[in-house]
């Protein structure tokens, strides 16, 4: 904003002001204040909660938030929030926010597995923490080491935990709660472009005549958006068609114009349904220049598995009789046993037939979970013959979703769900969340919408397109652009590509070699080796991973059974703070400098609003203060991986000491001084006299009133350099020219946020097209082509047909993106006579995720104080349960109690309950299978049998 | 009951805190959280805090307090029957819409409602995005021009025509105690809206401070 009159701002003046900056405000609105704001300070923020990433202006007055409002600067938002980012306001300031770390120890004050809580200084904080670091170390090397890591994340909080954790341990079991939000949209991207993140924006919505929710409660979760897609509805309703298509009837289904309500895992045979409607029955609707130019058919193996525990696992052994196995139940191990082998059903087997399967055959899972990312190059025809099963008949007969619905109703709706994509000039726009990314086939399903908009050419163009949301305010910002996953690297790059490794440790400056190129500890992983005993440390940042993971009871077992430590840094004890070691104060959302980036590739930075109560630090802090206590010698020497080399040797990471002296470290130079306070550090000035840091709070940089007593005792005074700007210019460094550009610190101070690839000051509206994308003009001078698919991962492909590679050839596709051929395949657990329903989960709209925030606010909590189970009124009948009365929702892992409720927001037919997780006290996840993608290793939350009963 | 238990467990925690480093290991597991009961098991002594909505008739005049200044109210009286909202039958705005509110002892909604603050999305004739007509070059606000405030002529804006994002009844009681406390600027703020008219410019020039 560059607003050079103030006294604009007078209401006095306000008015004629107004007029001479060619705004209309209406006569009716003129009313001023009855009172001047002129001592409370506004500025900008991003909203705490969801991907959309609204603007929100925050109102502080004496170092206390005292109101927020909707930006009406913020293209997002525009002026409104949904009711969770109204009360960003109040989630801070609950009374029961942790404000010392606290460790359990025995009488004898030494920490005790076992023992109470006690308060702790930080320095007692960390010391423990280094011990039990440095036990882990040298228990198992760097991967028993591990972090819980977080799409809530701050830019720079994920950035300095990176380079700790990857540069400094070497340690690459860093992987964020987004593993469960959006990791199959990733791969799917990755597949199918090469390159992370969506080609349109948001400003589609308001451009398209088509919006299709997939799997996606938009209204609820995404309101914003929502808000923004019934602003276009009701503006021109006849030609404007929304269609909702879920599992269960809820909000977003109020405003459709068709609601299809299907089985679940069938979004498979649904999407290519529309392309075998295209294929078959619609040839001419294909854009066969676009297609030629653009596009290449590929295939993948189906006999994936489901991403659960393996037989031989140390958990799963030994195996016994009555066919439990190690910690898991014989009920458990007839789900878990579908891992390594599965009978094909009838419901499938159609869908499997062009793989050369029939009903009843016994289909064994590939044992080889780093190469089922492998595909391959097919032709069209092979393409056709894969859509073919996909006929009008045999979808709707296997993915009707309402048992009391008419198939020939279904039938109809389906039809016109083709038609409306099919249909030339009309404009379409799928998006979705959860249902397809929460998905034990959430890969292949996110690739299945790019295909059907690629057919038709209406992929990265202005109100056309397949839109990947997110569900985590930075999932896009910092787990995927900074790469806090235990694979990535900033800006696409990978832990196991050598060259981007190279690329990293020099940017770094860290010696070659440094990095580790083993990453494949994602969260479940984690969980799973903590289990399994192997790591012995674990730090958990802003997520709440022993509420948020399926199979909860064995996670929350293992942290409290096996020899091992874990820390939990939060701002209320939730959980996860519950079931640890230790348990860290950290400073939350505005009380730091942050920067988050949103689903539409929008990054936005706020400033520190107020300082953090108690002593609470932030996880920034935490990361760096941590880093003053590794030396060179402490973690660069040999270390051992897992596993064995090809040549039988053990796999190990080498020493790069003497490469560090080389460089001009000493064996005592910390990992502080190297990775947080080097030179380039050092040149990022404090300037309380200027924008952006004049008249803010700084506490990591020139610490604080409060005086907080450091990592080493004595008071933290602050690092004197900006390391904020330093941790965001370094990061942003990696992308800059690489089709990851972005702006300047202090411009995004300035900003309400700028879409990425920002060229030349300029934002990105539609990647991939030529007239937006100047990454994709670039790449089409010579070819004259509409649109470039810029991406450089997995673009040189094999030959071969639907069984199978035939040619190990690999041809090149440059600038080309893939439509894939992938079946309608069954979840791994199903209803069953003793199973005999559904359970879906997800959240509310008034509830952010675990509730640890939100429950704490009056206006919140009332509005939805428990976690209801949802069920069709027949179906309450049918159990023995009331609306209104208590029932035990009861799976192979667990149970949990919930009250019925036959008439609120959630309406499903019968077969499915829905429950969501926000509530502690409604433990569901308990309830929940941990099965997911291969692919992706993403949690299916959404599917899983159980059976209800009066509690 | 439970407010006073949380109290209690409160003021203990805090005590404790206070006594600092010689503070002995006795803040429980149990006594953190919201989940007071066993967290490995199952048992009846856990269930949820049953969802009691008020009861209270639209129209008798009943409010809860605002939150905070210009934070949206939440719903002081029975939705039994008036929803889901869908784009044919609102019943919300049958009683909302400033025009009847008072005769209906409704809350009006305030002008912010019958203001459209998004600028009109198109593209240009050789397809650039366009905002009220102009070619954007950043979507994002930058200068004065770009903020868009307009009357829909006493009609509720579209976007804010989904009243349960913002609004919902309330039921009994608070979970945790919150410390935040409103500052309001305007007498009847506790009731009433005052985001309007030149308001709602007001701070938006971040770069300045102001």
């Amino acid at each position: 904003m560059s607003l050079s009159r103030r006294e604009f701002l007078k209401s006095s003046a306000a008015a004629s002001a107004a007029a001479a900056m060619g705004m209309t405000i209406p006569a009716t609105l003129q009313a001023a204040a009855d009172t001047a704001e002129s001592n409370w300070r506004w500025d900008k923020a991003a909203c705490r909660f969801c991907g959309t990433g609204c603007g929100i202006m925050m109102a502080t007055k004496d170092g206390k938030i005292v109101a927020v409002k909707g930006d009406p600067a913020a293209p997002v938002n525009r002026g409104l929030n949904c009711i969770k980012g109204y009360f960003n306001a109040k989630i801070m300031y609950g009374a029961d926010r942790l404000t010392q770390p606290l460790l359990r120890m025995g009488e004898d004050g030494q920490f005790d597995k076992k023992g109470k809580f006690a308060p702790v200084s930080w320095k007692r904080a960390f010391d423990e923490m280094e011990i039990h670091i440095k036990k882990a170390l040298k228990s198992g090397g760097p991967e028993a080491v591990g972090v819980f890591a977080s799409g809530q994340y701050t830019i720079m909080e994920g950035y300095a935990a990176q380079k700790l954790m990857k540069g400094g341990f070497r340690s690459n079991a860093l992987d964020p709660n987004a593993r469960h939000c959006m990791a199959s949209a990733v791969v799917g991207f990755y597949q199918t472009f090469g390159i992370d993140e969506p080609s349109g924006c948001y400003d589609d919505i308001e451009l398209t005549d088509t919006i299709v929710a997939w799997g996606s409660n938009m209204a609820e979760m995404h309101p914003i958006l929502w808000s923004r897609v019934t602003d276009r509805k009701l503006s021109d309703p006849e030609r404007v068609k929304v269609i909702s298509i879920q599992t269960y009837n809820h909000r977003t289904s109020d405003l459709a114009d068709v609601e299809i309500i299907f089985s679940p895992n069938t979004d498979l045979a649904l999407w290519n349904y529309i392309a075998h409607e295209i294929v078959y029955n619609h040839p001419e609707s294909i854009d066969w220049d676009f297609v030629k130019k653009h596009i290449v058919f590929a295939a993948s193996p189906v006999n994936i598995g489901y991403g659960m525990r393996k037989a031989g696992e140390k958990s799963l052994t030994p195996v016994n009789p009555d066919g439990s196995a190690g910690k898991y139940s014989a009920k458990e191990m007839q789900i878990i046993n579908k891992e390594m082998s599965k009978v094909v059903s009838a419901k499938e087997a159609p869908a499997l037939k062009p793989y050369g399967y029939k009903e009843g055959d016994v289909m064994t899972n590939k044992d080889a979970p780093l190469n089922n990312l492998a595909h391959w190059e097919i032709s069209f025809d092979e393409y056709k013959k894969f859509l073919e099963p996909y006929t009008l008949d045999y979808v709707a007969t296997i993915s009707k979703g309402n048992p009391d619905e008419d198939i020939n109703e279904f039938k109809k709706k389906l039809q016109t769900l083709a038609d409306l994509y099919i249909e030339k000039g009309r404009k379409v726009v799928s998006f979705w969340t959860m249902g397809m990314n929460q998905h034990t086939r959430g890969t292949w399903v996110n690739t299945l919408a790019y295909n059907v908009h690629f057919l038709l050419n209406k992929q990265a163009k202005p109100g056309d397109g397949a839109f990947s949301l997110t569900g985590q305010p930075s999932a896009c910002g910092t787990a995927r652009e900074v790469g806090t996953f235990c694979h990535r690297l900033p800006a696409d790059m990978m832990v196991e590509n050598p060259k981007h490794r190279e690329i990293t440790e020099n940017r770094w400056k860290i010696p070659k070699t440094t990095l580790n190129p083993v990453g494949n500890q994602h969260i479940m992983k984690i969980h799973r080796d903590i289990e399994d005993g192997f790591m012995k440390f674990a730090w958990v940042n802003v997520c709440n991973p022993y509420q948020d993971t399926a199979s909860a009871e064995h996670w929350i077992k293992a942290a409290r059974e096996m020899d091992n430590f874990i820390v939990t840094s939060d701002g209320y004890p939730g959980i996860s703070a519950k079931v640890s070691d230790l348990i860290l104060p950290s400073a939350m959302i505005y009380e730091k400098w942050g920067g988050y980036g949103n689903a539409e590739r929008r990054t936005q930075l706020w400033r520190q609003q107020v300082l953090p109560v108690g002593d609470a630090m932030s996880d920034t802090w935490q990361w760096v203060e941590l880093s003053k206590r590794f030396t060179v010698k402490d973690v660069w020497g040999e270390q051992p991986l897992r596993g064995k080399n090809e040549d039988g040797t053990p796999k190990k990471l080498p020493s790069v000491i003497d490469q560090a002296k080389a460089m001009g470290y000493t064996e005592d130079t910390t990992m502080y001084e190297i990775l947080f306070a080097n030179k380039e550090a050092q040149s990022y000035k404090v300037d309380l006299n200027s924008f952006p840091q004049q008249g803010y709070d700084n506490s990591e940089v020139i610490g604080d009133s409060r005086n907080v007593e450091g990592s080493d005792g004595k008071v933290f005074k602050g690092y004197g350099f900006m390391i904020h700007e330093y941790l965001f210019e370094e990061y942003a460094s990696f992308g800059r020219g690489h089709g990851h550009d972005l702006a300047d610190f202090t411009t995004y101070h300035k900003v309400r946020g700028l879409k990425w690839p920002v060229v030349d000051g300029k934002e990105t509206q539609w990647r991939f097209n030529v007239k937006y994308d100047p990454y994709a003009a670039k790449e089409t001078k010579e070819s004259g082509n509409s649109h470039a698919f810029y991406g450089v991962l997995a673009k040189e492909l094999m030959q071969g047909d639907l069984m199978g590679v035939k040619d190990k050839t690999k041809i090149a596709l440059k600038n080309k993106a893939k439509i894939f051929a992938r079946p309608y395949m069954d979840p791994p657990e199903m209803p069953d006579a003793e199973y005999p329903t559904w359970l879906s989960t997800g959240r509310v709209l008034e509830h952010w995720h675990s509730g640890t925030m939100t429950m704490r606010v009056p206006e919140l909590y009332r509005a939805v104080p428990e976690a209801l189970c949802y069920m069709h009124p027949k179906d309450a009948d049918t159990f023995g349960v009331k609306q209104g009365e208590l029932c035990w929702v009861e799976s192979r892992r667990g149970k949990v109690k919930a009250r019925v409720e036959t008439r609120g927001r959630n309406q499903p037919s019968r077969g499915l309950v829905f429950v969501p997780w926000f509530d502690e006290k409604v433990f569901i996840n308990k309830v929940c299978l941990d099965a997911t993608c291969p692919q992706s290793k993403q949690t299916d939350f959404k599917k899983c049998a159980v059976k209800v009963y009066k509690a | 009951m439970k407010l006073a238990n949380t109290i209690i467990i409160g003021l203990a925690t805090a005590t404790l805190l206070i006594l600092g480093c010689s503070a002995k290991p006795s803040v429980s597991e149990e006594s953190l959280g919201l989940r007071k009961s066993d967290l490995y098991t199952e048992s009846n002594a856990t269930r949820g805090d049953q969802t009691k909505y008020g009861t209270s008739v639209a129209g008798s005049g009943h409010k809860i307090p605002r939150a905070f200044q210009d934070a949206p109210p939440m719903i002081p009286h029975d939705t039994e029957g008036m929803l889901p909202i869908t784009i044919d039958n609102n019943q919300c705005v049958s009683c909302h819409m400033p025009e009847v509110a008072s005769s209906m002892g409704a809350t009006p909604v305030p002008a912010s409602h019958l203001t459209n603050f998004r600028p009109v999305t198109a593209l240009s004739k050789d397809g650039q995005l366009t905002a009220n007509g102009a070619v954007v070059t950043n979507t994002s606000s930058e200068k004065q021009e770009d903020i868009s405030i307009k009357s829909t002529d006493g009609k509720l804006s579209n976007a804010r025509f989904n009243c349960s994002a913002c609004h919902a009844p309330q039921s009994e009681g608070i979970a945790v105690e919150n410390n935040f406390k409103p500052v309001f600027t305007s007498k009847d703020g506790a009731n009433k809206s005052s985001w309007n008219g030149a308001k709602m410019l007001e701070g938006l020039n971040t770069a300045e401070g102001k």
